[in-house]
């Protein structure tokens, strides 16, 4: 487990190390190139602006008047002996659907409980435990003339399944 | 099957059972007013974090297109490609089908979005490669499977979205996000075998 968890914070600084060094030897202008990415960014960030809103208030609503509680007391027979919290339960179900609203369920679980608490570190897990399935099949296959694409999203909503198991098994075990 | 139609039907019937739920709930047992406060709270906290996500998102999409424009993309989907023959057996070896293909699956694996253009000019060499037999379908629906499980070695967006709101170890999950990532590859492959075998 240590393995898993403690490879993570120095992913970033190695990027930071070999790319702009790669780019800088192989002649590319280096700071220019960056800025160009940089704006990317920046217009990806305010598209995802007004999935940020519309999840945050429809999980406001059932979180502040308390039908999340009644949600999770409901599903308690099935989410207790499993040890899966309620708040991720939204999480689940939209994160095949929608990339940019599962990214918003998951910034509002963070907030909610902290991104270092337990149930932010699962939700923020299953966040990256799989992309986004319906998104990937529809727009990949728009692109053939095969329409034969039934057993192709079957066994993706498969592989969703074993990805967000495999995820919950991990968290468990970092939980110890 | 129009997969779209089920993707917006879906976010519609998510979204306004979500809001319906919350008010009814908030009538019902008079919590109206801790429910408006805690959306209004709610939408001004999703611009503050969307604003912690411009800056990641900044810096992580100009190191990319550093990366991109240096070639060290190719350069290391070149490497790839040995394991890419292995999961795509009908495609050429030296075709475009199959050098789109490693690129695209190795910009997922790191965390870039060229994953999709990539992705998508893979899935139109394909065909015009292998036609639209099972030989070709069985290849594009490789594709799709290895993108839609999106096994990742640095899971860029949300450890932007970590940072943003304010962790300490933005980074912990890394780790367990690629090994899950894996294993939904891996369910997705099998299963579409499975799948094949069943139908005959």
């Amino acid at each position: 487990m240590e393995v898993l968890t403690g490879i993570g914070p120095y992913l970033f600084p190695a990027v930071l190390l070999a790319v702009p060094i790669y780019a800088y030897r192989r002649g590319v202008p280096v700071y220019e190139t960056f800025l160009k990415g940089a704006g990317e960014g920046l217009r990806l960030a305010a598209e995802t602006l007004p999935y940020l809103v519309a999840v945050f208030a429809a999980v406001s609503c059932v979180r502040g008047s308390g039908a999340l509680d009644y949600l999770s007391s409901a599903l308690a027979w099935l989410l207790k002996p499993l040890g899966i919290p309620a708040d991720v339960v939204p999480l689940i179900v939209i994160r095949p659907v929608s990339g940019s609203a599962a990214l918003a369920v998951t910034g509002e679980i963070l907030r909610a409980h902290g991104p270092d608490s337990p149930v932010g570190i699962l939700a923020s897990i299953l966040q990256g435990a799989t992309d986004t399935t319906f998104f990937v099949v529809t727009i990949y296959f728009s692109r053939v003339k095969t329409r034969n694409s039934r057993r192709a999203l079957l066994a993706c909503l498969v592989g969703d399944a074993f990805g967000f198991l495999a995820g919950y098994i991990l968290w468990r075990a970092m939980a110890g | 099957m129009d997969v779209h139609w089920a993707y917006a039907f879906c976010m519609d019937l998510v979204w306004v059972f979500m809001v319906a739920a919350g008010s009814l709930t908030a009538f019902l047992t008079g919590r109206a007013q801790a429910m408006t406060s805690s959306v209004l709270d709610g939408v001004a906290q999703a611009i503050g974090v969307g604003i912690g996500l411009a800056g990641m998102f900044s810096l992580w999409m100009g190191v990319e297109r550093l990366a991109e424009e240096s070639g060290l993309v190719d350069m290391l989907s070149r490497y790839a490609r040995p394991v890419l023959k292995i999961l795509f057996p009908h495609l050429r070896p030296s075709g475009n089908a199959l050098s789109s293909a490693a690129g695209s699956v190795l910009s997922n694996v790191l965390g870039l979005s060229s994953a999709t253009p990539l992705g998508l000019k893979a899935m139109s060499e394909i065909e015009e490669e292998l036609g639209q037999g099972s030989r070709g379908v069985d290849s594009m629906s490789t594709l799709v499977i290895l993108n839609a499980a999106g096994f990742c070695l640095f899971p860029s967006t949300i450890i932007a979205l970590r940072a943003a709101s304010g962790s300490r170890v933005p980074a912990l999950i890394a780790g367990p996000c690629a090994a899950a990532g894996l294993a939904a590859t891996l369910g997705g492959l099998i299963a579409y075998r499975a799948l094949k075998k069943l139908e005959r």
